[in-house]
């Protein structure tokens, strides 16, 4: 199976239910704030992110990815106690590129999904740290290698989450 | 013009929505005076508004899940439940072993209600007014530790409310909304507490670090600092009370950034990853439990009867002292005065009347030359009255009109048992024994 996707061809742009775009990304956000009072310090995933991605790249929208990116970052900010942009930021640069990046590879892939998910999720992170520390100048502790860890959860749970959302989409 | 924002609309949206929320992380974020950027504590009605729509469309969620949760779980230990009742029903018939499996669920369940019950004693016993929540969700994102609660505004719940468990202390109120409120973890980097050490009296403040961990910072090296020394609150930063238990000290590390300073690492004593229920303190009021208010209520009461007893010895000291100067008025008669009134319950006593004048006898006065005269000497010498009238007399009783018998000395009377008359009388002065009133008389 080739990794790129054929230039030729026009891109398959899928379609899903609406109820699908609102409530998966509820879903992501809703987990994402009750799963750490169960998995403690191990939460190691940013689930917005990979729904984020997962969209993106699927309808190969770079206007589409960047407002769902915007909208899911500025929704996780709120809930935490920090500046509410920090995570919208670094979603709308990752949603940007997820969709920019499908239109060009084989989304269905699931070792180009892991990687892309490993690369977003590093990039994100690296943004918030940018975002806080250098445009905002606070004072934000940051270890690298819970990042790290963010990243292989995150393209773990891809790989098996896409292939589950992927149930969702309207076949014609 | 046209074709350039179409050719290039992506990016063109991509740098808009940038833009706009870099704008808006701006305004955010405020300059101290040491020149340092930090966040606005208190956040500015737009963006207290957004976080109360986020929070609005998660905590419902959540809420459900919670509640599924415990359903689900409790639904689930029902039907063990039920099992394991049924195979011990069986096993214990069969061998004894199986009563001790069933005493190892039993203890396990002992255990679980030991928690909750000292949870409950805790509050009970807490001096200051406190409301119990639960923990319902989290901010989600790693360094944000802040969760949330299922008590709000409704409840009394105010913005920096402490909020602990019967182990130590967990955190502040952050934000409060109607039915939930925000509680900023004090492993949180933002976060601030007033600490002390138990043994060594050093003090710091406390805040958490990038691995979500406790420290207590800016404290000077102090080889006295060990580990296991307990920490407790200080009460100096207006939102802990003093002397909760924060935690208990793991480790020593010089500070980074200066030489002479360390920074201690904390153990919490609260389980501040697995937080199910939380108590907020919501007033710093003293609350006392029932027997200590009955206490204070009749220490109170004794208190206004002593003054009031008080009151009622200065009222009548000065109905007395207002009374004195009146026995005796010198512009009535003698039969007019106040004395004279028969319904005086102490009548004053008066000498009797001698049976044959004498020289003692008001007007037979000799003058003072015919004193001084040796023939008048004899005459002076004769007794004046019969024994009998002048040598005082046994105490006889006597009975008063009230029935209670008294003694008094005077002249023999042929009817003792008789009621005393009022009027000149020979005898002692009145006495302290208590009188009942004659109606209509002065008292």
């Amino acid at each position: 199976m080739p990794l790129l996707g054929d230039d030729r061809r026009n891109p398959e742009i899928r379609r899903y239910p609406i109820l699908a775009y609102a409530l998966v990304p509820l879903a992501a956000l809703v987990l994402q704030a009750w799963l750490p009072r169960v998995l403690g310090r191990f939460a190691w995933f940013d689930l917005p992110l990979v729904v984020t991605v997962y969209f993106a790249l699927d309808r190969r929208s770079p206007i589409q990815g960047t407002l769902m990116g915007a909208a899911m970052g500025l929704f996780e900010d709120a809930l935490s106690h920090h500046a509410i942009g920090i995570n919208g930021v670094a979603k709308t640069v990752a949603g940007f590129l997820a969709a920019s990046i499908g239109v060009r590879v084989d989304v269905e892939n699931h070792t180009i999904r892991l990687v892309l998910n490993f690369l977003l999720s590093l990039l994100s992170s690296g943004i918030v740290v940018f975002v806080s520390r250098f445009l905002l100048g606070l004072d934000l502790e940051w270890r690298w290698y819970t990042s790290i860890y963010a990243a292989i959860g995150n393209s773990l749970i891809a790989v098996v989450l896409f292939p589950l959302l992927d149930r969702l989409q309207i076949r014609e | 013009m046209e074709s350039f924002f179409v050719r290039y609309r992506n990016l063109v949206v991509l740098l808009a929505i940038l833009l706009a929320q870099i704008i808006g992380l701006a305004v955010q974020v405020r300059r101290t005076s040491e020149g340092r950027s930090t966040l606005d504590p208190s956040d500015g009605p737009g963006v207290r508004l957004i976080r109360l729509w986020a929070q609005g469309v998660v905590t419902p969620p959540e809420m459900i899940i919670h509640a599924s949760k415990t359903g689900s779980r409790g639904l689930w230990q029902n039907y063990l439940d039920l099992r394991s009742v049924r195979q011990q029903n069986q096993e214990l018939q069969k061998t004894i072993d199986r009563l001790r499996l069933e005493q190892a669920a039993l203890l396990e369940d002992a255990r679980q209600g030991q928690r909750l019950q000292a949870l409950a004693n805790f509050q009970q016993k807490y001096i200051y007014q406190t409301v119990a929540a639960q923990a319902i969700g989290s901010s989600g994102s790693e360094q944000s530790h802040v969760f949330y609660i299922d008590k709000g505004s409704a409840e009394g719940l105010n913005r920096d409310d402490a909020v602990i468990t019967a182990d130590g202390i967990v955190g502040k109120v952050r934000d409060v909304f109607p039915h939930t409120a925000q509680v900023l973890a004090v492993n949180d980097q933002t976060s601030g507490a007033g600490v002390i050490l138990e043994t060594t009296r050093t003090r710091g403040i406390l805040r958490g670090n990038a691995a979500g961990q406790l420290e207590i910072v800016d404290i000077l090296a102090d080889k006295r600092i060990q580990k296991g020394e307990i920490v407790l609150t200080a009460g100096g930063d207006q939102i802990f009370p003093r002397g909760l238990p924060v935690g208990v000290v793991e480790n020593v590390v010089p500070d980074p950034e200066r030489d002479s300073f360390i920074d201690v690492i904390v153990t919490p004593a609260a389980h501040l990853d697995r937080l199910d229920e939380v108590l907020v303190v919501t007033s710093t009021q003293p609350r006392f439990s029932p027997e200590q208010q009955q206490d204070l209520a009749t220490s109170e009461a004794l208190k206004g009867s002593e003054a009031a007893a008080i009151k009622e010895q200065k009222k009548a000291s000065e109905i007395m002292a207002e009374r004195l100067p009146g026995l005796v008025d010198p512009n009535l008669p003698p039969d007019q005065q106040p004395l004279h009134d028969s319904s005086n319950p102490t009548p004053v006593a008066h000498p009797p009347q001698a049976l044959h004048p004498d020289r003692f006898t008001p007007g037979n006065a000799p003058d003072a030359a015919s004193e001084a005269t040796p023939e008048a000497l004899p005459h002076a010498k004769a007794p004046a009255v019969p024994d009998s009238v002048t040598q005082p007399k046994p105490k006889t009783p006597v009975v008063k009109p009230s029935g209670t018998p008294s003694t008094t000395v005077g002249k023999p009377t042929s009817k003792p048992a008789q009621p005393k008359q009022t009027g000149p009388q020979t005898g002692k002065p009145p006495t302290n024994q208590p009188q009942k009133a004659q109606p209509g008389g002065n008292t």
